[in-house]
């Protein structure tokens, strides 16, 4: 067959986001690859700008509704650091707690898309039952299964009670007997292996030119992993390890972030025994940054989110601009998909654990006419369930 | 994991192509002029240590558009490379044949139209197509035109 | 011959064609709830594939732009009627009556016609990823085509006949073919996966790949009678495999009133298919899809000449046979 351009996207059953990927195929082997990533642009860094920080934290939360925890932590971190604010260790405790579960259901949602690219629908099925255990213990401790709003200036929204705390460990040892059987899986299924192993393969100097970030770069044996690299929460007091590969293709990817399950599970069980006491929060932040610069980074399931934030001495920021994992790694799909098979498309997207919501942050909104991206007073108390909320609108 | 390199190594490695100071106790920001942009990432990729690139940012500072590179190593500490690029004419070398910037400036083009001389593609990523080419929304000055198309079904109020 | 009223009854309702399509509606009900427990769902309801052809059945026909509307109204007729054709020649209580010498490879060719009407509709379609299923389904049939016919022609030779009814009368009177020749059960039960383009073999309507593949552009009542054509080759290749290699709807002795024997072999030929489905819906739950590369791969160099060997150890025990 001549060259033919194949359209994958913006709307295609391989997608779960829209992306325009013009793929252009020699039978079934990929020559190269043009992008376009405007599909799920909604203006959110200039919609930032207007916003006090109490307004602000839900909206950046909603760059991404599996890595909403990140955005609003790397972000709550550096407006705290600016302001030079010291946030009590029970607070830090309890955003790791809900870092370290939002990396885990994002991670076993991730198996499940990787088993469904591939045709292997009982994996998908399996994983995402296993999933629903973590996200009921979220919904426990905030209220909502994914836009946990734990986070405000100075410290966290509401505390875990020991209920909570029991149950969401009791909740742990079922969870790491289900992981083992997939580790299980992804070692020994053959058709697993056969579509997983040697597809996509990235060297360790490709992934470093291409800038790869988080389990796409350390499956390649790029050792970078921003909660060792630059310390913030709780990381520096719980025993856990980065976890590397050296296989550099799907399956060394996928056996990277079964890894991260297995240390996240950990990181949740260290701190919910060690659960230090105190107050959750600092008593009356200020509501003014001074003028000052900070890059805050902060350790997304997908990689390394980066915040740089910029303060003018009022209550907005002056600017803020994300770098999101999904971006960075965009260049290291484009690049190892070429002289790959036109079937290992979807496989070798998914591997990236791509998130276009965070990738692409625009669109033109006239506020007057709609309510769309903000999210009133009113509604954040109406849907409250589980913890109260004080807050004080300025 | 090596050291943190010390500020003193980059104050003596960037004499005469900019001023670094020591922000935070892992980043270390470097002023430097628009022309010196490429011998000074050169230096930072290589006798400095680092091996990637964090991001590009860029901010709206009035009459200057600022951009940083961020760079990082091994050693994990951060040189954050800063240049303000004119107003008028914001206009600056591609940094992505030493870099993975490609993805970067496509995407600073679109939003603040700063140009990358040299970079081989530069179409528009996250801006839909039917953008108004001349239109550069996060600039501070930036205001959306009643009447303009920005996109969509024409016709169709949102 | 039978009587042709008898002959009749035969032919449409029982064990024709009413029965087969309410067969094959029983049988995708079972294979999706067989499916869904093991992948810890609910599954369908009863009456979930009936009221799905109905659906469909009551759908806009949607043409694009361009395509030959008659080879599309016609390819899924064509489809459905060479399947319902073939299930004629299967026995189903006791021997076929419409059975000949050489009715095996009657059937096995009208069984490879839903095939090339999938190429054909993929073909016409207009569209690139009907065009790549299309070419994959055609790709896919060469390879997994040699070694199922073979599989299924060591029956015939050690039975010594072309005619599946005799296959089966043969094996009344000595073992089933599954004890005699296992190689030959198993490559036939991977080849009739193939065919019927189930996981690990469902290239040709990879969902996450090609949309649907040759499906693409099907919709209405097309998309329900191919659809339909699929529930049927499930039963006709289970029936089939049942006959050839599970010994058919006959006892291993006759019974008195020859209309016992009639229902003793159905119901027979109930639990054989069902066996046959049972193992079909545990591979496909089980794995994964593969790649049509890895698939050429695999085929020629494993199952081609695991069912070649089948063949030279009938030939050799036939002549080994003679010989004594």
């Amino acid at each position: 067959m001549p060259e033919v351009i194949i359209p994958i996207g913006p709307q295609h059953p391989a997608l779960k986001e829209p992306v325009n990927f013009r793929v252009i195929a020699d039978g079934e082997k990929i020559i190269r690859l043009e992008l376009d990533l405007s599909y799920n642009h909604r203006g959110i860094e200039k919609a930032a700008e207007n916003r006090n920080f109490i307004r602000v934290l839900p909206l950046l939360e909603r760059v991404c509704g599996i890595c909403s925890h990140s955005h609003s932590t790397v972000f709550a971190k550096g407006i705290e650091e600016i302001m030079h604010l010291e946030i009590p260790p029970r607070a830090q405790y309890i955003r790791t707690i809900i870092a370290e579960l939002e990396r885990m259901h994002s991670h076993m949602l991730w198996l499940g898309v990787a088993a469904h690219e591939i045709g292997f629908n009982t994996l998908f099925m399996w994983t995402w039952r296993d999933r629903e255990e973590v996200q009921d213990t979220l919904e426990e401790m905030s209220g909502n299964r994914v836009h946990y709003g734990m986070n405000e200036i100075g410290g966290v929204r509401c505390d875990l009670t020991p209920v909570q705390v029991d149950k969401a460990l009791s909740r742990l040892p079922n969870l790491e007997e289900r992981i083992e059987k997939y580790v299980d899986m992804v070692n020994n299924q053959k058709t697993m292996l056969l579509r997983f192993k040697g597809v996509g393969h990235m060297s360790k100097e490709e992934a470093l030119k291409f800038g790869a970030v988080g389990p796409t770069a350390r499956a390649s044996g790029v050792d970078i992993d921003t909660r060792r690299d630059d310390p913030y929460l709780a990381y520096p007091e719980v025993p856990w390890n980065v976890v590397t590969d050296t296989n550099g293709d799907v399956y060394g990817r996928t056996r990277v972030r079964i890894g991260e399950l297995f240390e996240s599970i950990k990181i949740v069980r260290y701190c919910l025994e060690n659960l230090p006491g105190g107050p959750i929060r600092v008593n009356n932040p200020p509501k003014i940054a001074p003028v000052g610069e900070i890059l805050s980074r902060y350790e997304a399931p997908r990689g390394e989110v980066v915040h740089f934030i910029r303060t003018n001495g009022t209550d907005k920021v002056e600017r803020v601009d994300i770098r999101t994992p999904t971006l960075a790694n965009w260049t290291s799909v484009a690049m190892c998909l070429v002289n790959q098979n036109l079937a290992d498309i979807p496989v070798i997207v998914a591997a990236i654990d791509p998130c276009l919501s965070c990738t692409s942050r625009i669109a033109v909104m006239n506020r007057n006419d709609r309510k769309a991206g903000v999210i009133t007073m009113d509604e954040l108390r109406k849907r409250d369930r589980t913890c109260r909320i004080k807050l004080d609108e300025s | 994991m090596n050291q943190l390199i010390s500020i003193d190594a980059v104050q003596e490695m960037m004499k005469g192509i900019g001023t670094a100071e020591l922000v935070r106790y892992n980043r270390i920001r470097v002023a430097i002029a628009q022309e010196m942009t490429r011998k000074a990432v050169s230096l930072v990729m290589g006798p400095l240590g680092c091996d990637r690139l964090i991001t590009m940012s860029t901010a709206d500072n009035g009459d200057t558009f600022e951009l940083i590179y961020h760079l990082t190593g091994p050693h994990q500490m951060v040189i954050s490379l800063a240049t303000g690029l004119p107003r008028e004419k914001p206009e600056t070398e591609s940094m992505s044949d030493l870099l993975p910037a490609g993805i970067y400036e496509r995407q600073i083009h679109d939003l603040f139209g700063i140009f990358f001389k040299g970079n081989p593609n530069m179409k528009r990523i996250i801006l839909n197509e039917d953008w108004p080419a001349d239109e550069f929304p996060l600039r501070k000055d930036w205001e959306k035109g009643p009447d303009t198309f920005y996109g969509g079904i024409k016709g169709e109020k949102i | 011959m039978i009587d042709p009223l008898l002959l009749i009854v035969y032919v449409i309702i029982f064990p024709g064609f009413v029965f087969l399509l309410a067969y094959a509606l029983f049988f995708e009900f079972l294979d999706r709830k067989i499916t869904a427990r093991m992948q810890h769902r609910v599954g369908p309801p009863f009456f979930q594939p009936f009221a799905d052809l109905i659906k469909m059945l009551g759908k806009e026909v949607i043409d694009p732009d361009g395509v030959d509307r008659q080879v599309f109204d016609a390819a899924p007729l064509v489809a459905l009627a060479a399947v319902m054709t073939a299930f004629l020649y299967i026995p189903v209580v006791w021997t076929s009556p419409l059975a000949f010498q050489g009715d095996l490879v009657v059937v096995l060719y009208l069984l490879m016609l839903p095939t090339v009407a999938l190429f054909l509709i993929g073909w016409l379609s207009r569209n690139i990823f009907s065009a790549i299923g299309g070419i994959r389904a055609v790709t896919q049939m060469f390879i997994y085509e040699v070694p199922f016919f073979l599989a299924l022609l060591t029956p015939a030779l050690m039975a010594g006949s072309w005619s599946i009814s005799d296959i089966v009368v043969w094996q009344q009177e000595h073992l089933w073919f599954m004890f005699l020749q296992p190689i030959g059960f198993v490559v036939g039960l991977i080849g009739l996966q193939a065919k019927l383009e189930r996981t690990p073999f469902d290239i040709p309507e990879a969902e996450t790949e090609i949309v649907a593949g040759p499906w693409t552009e099907l919709s209405g009542r097309r998309l329900a009678l191919m659809h339909l054509t699929n529930d049927v080759s499930l039963v006709v290749g289970s029936s089939l495999i049942a006959a050839l290699f599970l010994g058919g709807p006959v006892l291993p002795w006759t019974m008195s009133p020859v209309w016992l024997n009639w229902i003793a072999g159905f119901l027979l030929f109930l639990a054989k298919t069902l066996a046959v489905l049972l193992i079909l819906s545990s591979i496909k739950v089980a794995t994964g899809r593969i790649r049509i590369d890895q698939l050429n791969r695999i085929g020629w160099k494993y199952i081609a000449s695991a069912a070649l060997v089948q063949v030279a150890l009938v030939l050799i025990i036939d002549y080994l046979g003679a010989a004594a």
